[in-house]
């Protein structure tokens, strides 16, 4: 079987059109969090969940928001998850005064408004908004030391401009998938709510799409070897090409193991598969037009090397000949 | 033929050393499920026989097999933080505690509240700030003992010292109490300067744990006080708080919005103990303080709203009178607030929670501050005295006790719960050491009809009166609701009592039902997203892709004896890690075959293909597997639970997988390569012909 080879794809000469294209959906990444705003989970707000699970009560959100408002406990937000009738009821830190015992209260009220057996609690989660706040720092950074690293790795095993591309793609991705899971999440489709399982994601994201990136590098670097004499952009162009079917393939096999954890990975893995699922998406593009487009560019306008112009001359000197 | 048994070696050692790492692992599943079903059979000599036989390998096998994180197999998590603002604010004289030194500790305690900051460099910080300007050294509030010595550096020494003790000790003391409880296998771990991490699998009433973890412990027996000087000094404090002379306060009252005094008058009806019988003898007291009533114009009905409602503490208290052998109530029949005569004799205190809270703040607020006498001080009873209806406000008795202690916990050497045989309640029965044995005989003895308080973490659990001189060191607390709560508090007695108090930070609770369901839906999607690969390999790489199949299940084999030799934890994001790690392991093959394919392509044979395919991927595999293996790191030492789980399996993954993918499926590719050098990669056909 074979899906693609020999190709001779010109990826990079879109790449303008792509980058003003990548630039929208980065603006976006930065906008919608702080327009619509990131649902944070409550690992980063601080405060408590307890999932119940009542025998023969489903769909009985009304009814439980009832019973706890009545025990003096506001601000809840009840959702179904797992089973129809196992909820998890939320209560954010901000959302009681001091004093009240959250967890407390929702489990006797609820014991005590339904009968004993009829309550079972599957879970609670209860966390100080200084946790909360220690976690969220603690996250970002692991993102920004993560970034930092692979740059230097990279700079460091292929070229200081190399570095540099793999970091704009990797900022891009995270930019990117941010802005499809405010929008997603603000849509109510999916439970993507910000909590340490989603920076898990993330910081795959960000190893994957390096590792996309790593893989085109690599052949640039072998190609620089071989063709002493070829024109950068040509070369890219060679390399992203000559890697195109593993690119593909791998990608594919990726998109399958996610896709399968996305629908059948429960409310606890769905959020994470997804997120990663744009994520890789996003990785693979990012590595064959942003990392080597970034590349080009700081070679023309940084380095003033006239790269472009000189690809444009031999483009035409073939097509006369 | 030397090389075809090194390729052997390649294969299969790893293997056999998986093997014998993953043995306890099914040793130890397999004698579970003997040891769930003897027990099952609730056939004692069965589970005894399984015990004898089996008790010590079940154990060993155990302790060295993969661990399941509390997401898989249920259980809780607690976060505690040890108290250290409230440590340094106890180690401070007492009676040198002024405002400075309240705002000092108030600002720190506001200050490491959001954070995980030093609590000692803090308070420093903020004595520097704000007392020193007001001419204030560490030596006006702390004695280390030996006054020589005394300096602001012995002084922050001694601090530091006391607050390492503190944290050591707390967490000797969680050990104890899990231990004695008979909660097993827990892990205990210090995290940063004032934390603990109790890991406790299998726990399912975390109700009872959190009693178990969050008590302080601090056991006292205090003289009780229910006496006069008490109720003059609520009586100062109603004039404190009720600056407004008698005619306005009348004229106000008559406006009064009467919701409100409904309301108080609600809370207080449920714990009025008044039998109808009391009324009669109370009418005469009434009436002789009635001369003296400023409320006196008023209906009588009215009067005892009218006070209320000018008056903010003794209302907050039900406050009864011990008169002949009645009780009456001290506000409305007694009128004792309204002509400040108060008489001396014994008295009741009742109020409701919230009503307590309220009145402690009260009272040390600046204004009422000295209005307590010294060596006094208000506890609430630790359980509701009178069952009222679950929603309401419970009603709780409070004593006024001698603040200095007759004696502490630490003179406890046992305690046992038990039943008192006089009415079969549940108790805890202590013990003490010779010297507090010696203490509480000259106490009891020094103290016959009165009563002494039992104090734990400032709640009174129980206020018996001494009936005799006790001269064995022998003691009871009772007050606990059943023969459980007894035992959970004999176990919190026995540990100890914590040199400063805890709290629980963070807190994660898994049921046990909750995590199987996250283990089957975990283990399904795995398995699904396992079977897609494998089929898309074999399709598109044929036997290329059966080598690398079978290198990724050698793959995961590895992963997972890997945790069980590092004693790291599976939790659900492990699984997501194990699973990412097949998507890297078969990425890794797709970039040999596709370089294979490539070089045949350009015509080389197979053999040369094969060599230059593996060689020329290395680089690429290698660099891009470092770069997923810093991210790995980086999540590994800032996540916490189970994204460090995540971390571990991806890290370990790897490893494996450079392993597996470069070394183990080219041995593989070698010992079934066949006699004529044709090996399917999937490649057209034509590229060979």
């Amino acid at each position: 079987m074979q899906f693609l080879h020999g190709t001779n794809i010109d990826f990079l000469g879109k790449r303008k059109t792509l980058i003003y294209f990548s630039l929208v959906l980065n603006a976006l990444g930065i906008i919608l969090p702080l327009v619509l705003g990131l649902k944070f989970g409550i690992d980063f707000t601080g405060g408590t969940e307890v999932g119940v699970e009542l025998s023969g009560k489903a769909n009985a959100t009304a009814e439980i928001r009832e019973i706890v408002e009545k025990g003096g406990v506001f601000g809840i937000e009840i959702k179904s998850f797992g089973r129809d009738n196992q909820y998890l009821i939320r209560v954010p830190a901000d959302a009681y005064g001091a004093g009240v015992d959250v967890r407390k209260t929702v489990e006797e009220r609820l014991q005590q408004s339904m009968s004993a057996e009829t309550v079972k609690i599957l879970m609670v989660n209860n966390i100080g908004a200084k946790v909360g706040s220690e976690l969220r720092t603690a996250a970002l950074i692991a993102v920004v030391l993560a970034i930092l690293a692979i740059m230097l790795y990279i700079a460091f095993r292929f070229e200081f401009t190399f570095g540099i591309g793999a970091a704009v793609a990797i900022i891009h991705d995270v930019l990117v998938t941010l802005a499809f899971v405010t929008i997603l999440s603000k849509l109510g489709i999916l439970n993507l709510e910000m909590n340490t399982a989603m920076i898990a994601a993330f910081l795959t994201v960000i190893g994957f799409s390096v590792n996309d990136t790593v893989i085109i590098f690599d052949r640039v670097r072998e190609n620089l070897e071989k063709h002493k004499a070829m024109n950068l952009i040509q070369l890219m162009n060679l390399s992203i090409n000559e890697t195109l079917s593993r690119t593909v393939n791998t990608v594919m096999t990726v998109v399958l193991v996610l896709l399968t954890m996305t629908l059948f990975g429960g409310e606890g893995l769905e959020g994470f598969a997804f997120t990663m699922l744009i994520g890789i998406v996003t990785g693979t593009y990012s590595s064959i037009y942003i990392a080597s487009a970034f590349v080009i560019w700081y070679i023309q306008n940084v380095q003033k090397k006239d790269i472009e112009g000189e690809y444009e001359s031999q483009k035409s000197r073939l097509a006369k000949a | 033929m030397k090389q075809t048994w090194s390729r052997y070696l390649i294969i299969f050692a790893p293997l056999v050393i998986a093997g014998i790492l993953l043995w306890p692992t099914f040793r130890s599943y397999q004698l579970g499920k003997e040891k769930a079903a003897a027990e099952a059979s609730k056939d004692t000599v069965r589970i005894n026989n399984f015990m004898r036989d089996n008790g010590e390998s079940y154990r060993n096998a155990k302790n060295s097999s993969v661990k399941l994180g509390l997401d898989l197999q249920g259980g809780m998590y607690v976060m505690l933080e040890v108290d250290i603002v409230k440590l340094i604010e106890e180690s401070a004289l007492r009676e040198s505690v002024d405002e400075t030194f309240a705002e000092v500790i108030a600002k720190t305690k506001s200050e490491t509240e959001s954070s995980d900051d030093n609590v000692l460099e803090a308070f420093l910080r903020n004595f520097k700030a704000i007392a020193e300007p007001k001419g204030r050294s560490l030596i006006s509030y702390f004695d280390i003992g030996d006054s020589k010595e005394i300096s602001d550096a012995s002084i922050i020494d001694k601090l530091k010292r006391d607050i390492d003790d503190a944290v050591n000790q707390a967490m000797e003391v969680m050990r104890q109490r899990v231990d004695k409880f008979g909660v097993s296998e827990v892990s205990i771990q210090k995290q940063g300067a004032r934390r603990i991490v109790l890991e406790l699998p299998g726990v399912s009433n975390e109700k009872e744990m959190r009693d178990l973890l969050s008590g302080t412990a601090r056991l006292e027996f205090k003289l009780v006080r229910n006496n006069q000087d008490i109720v003059k000094a609520l009586y100062a404090a109603d004039k404190a708080l009720a600056p407004k002379n008698v005619a306005e306060a009348i004229k106000d009252t008559a406006k009064t919005d009467t919701t409100v005094v409904a309301k108080s008058d609600s809370t207080k009806s449920d714990s009025t103990k008044t039998d109808s019988t009391k009324a009669d003898s109370t009418a005469k007291a009434q009436a002789a303080a009635d001369t003296t009533n400023p409320y006196a114009k008023l209906p009588k009905d009215q009067q005892a709203k009218a006070y209320m409602a000018d008056h903010k503490v003794s209302t907050l208290l039900q406050v009864l009178f011990k008169n002949g052998n009645q009780y009456i109530d001290a506000a409305t029949q007694g009128g004792f607030f309204m002509t400040g005569n108060i008489p001396d004799g014994d008295y009741l205190f009742f109020t409701t929670r919230s009503g307590f809270d309220k009145l402690m703040q009260l009272l040390s607020t600046d204004r009422l501050k000295g209005v307590m006498p010294a060596d006094l001080q208000l506890v609430r009873s630790a359980k509701p005295e009178i069952s009222t209806e679950k929603s309401m406000d419970p009603t709780y008795q409070v004593y006024c006790v001698k603040r200095e202690a007759e004696l502490t916990g630490d003179a406890i050497t046992d305690a046992i719960p038990t039943f008192d045989p006089m009415d079969n309640r549940p108790v805890v029965s202590m013990q003490m050491d010779v010297d507090g044995a010696e203490r509480w005989a000259a106490v009891t003895g020094a103290n016959i009809k009165k009563q002494i308080a039992i104090i734990l973490d400032d709640q009174v659990y129980s206020a018996p009166v001494v009936q005799s001189k006790i001269p064995n060191g022998s003691s009871q607390i009772s007050g606990m609701a059943d023969a459980k709560e007894a035992n959970l508090l004999s176990v919190i007695l026995k540990a100890g009592a914590l040199k400063a108090p805890v709290k629980i930070i963070e807190e994660r609770v898994v049921g046990p039902s909750l995590g199987e369901d996250n283990i089957q839906s975990g283990i399904n999607a795995s398995l699904f997203a396992v079977l897609l690969v494998i089929a898309f390999m074999v399709l598109y790489y044929r036997t290329g892709g059966m080598i690398a199949n079978l290198a990724v299940i050698i793959n995961v084999i590895l992963i997972i004896a890997g945790l069980a030799a590092l004693s790291g934890t599976l939790t659900l994001p492990g699984i997501g890690g194990i699973i990412l790690t097949i998507g890297m392991a078969v990425d890794a093959n797709i970039l040999i075959f596709e370089r294979i394919r490539e070089e045949l392509r350009r015509g080389r044979g197979m053999r040369s293909a094969i060599d230059e395919g593996f060689s020329k991927a290395l680089s690429a595999i290698v660099d891009s597997n470092i770069t997923t293996a810093l991210t790995g790191i980086i999540l590994y030492f800032l996540g916490t639970g189970p994204i460090q789980g995540f971390a571990l399996t991806l890290l370990l993954g790897i490893a494996t997988t450079m392993f597996t993918a470069i070394i183990v499926s080219r041995a593989m590719m070698e010992l079934t390569m066949p006699e004529n050098g044709n090996y399917n990669f999937g490649q057209p056909k034509d590229i060979n012909a």
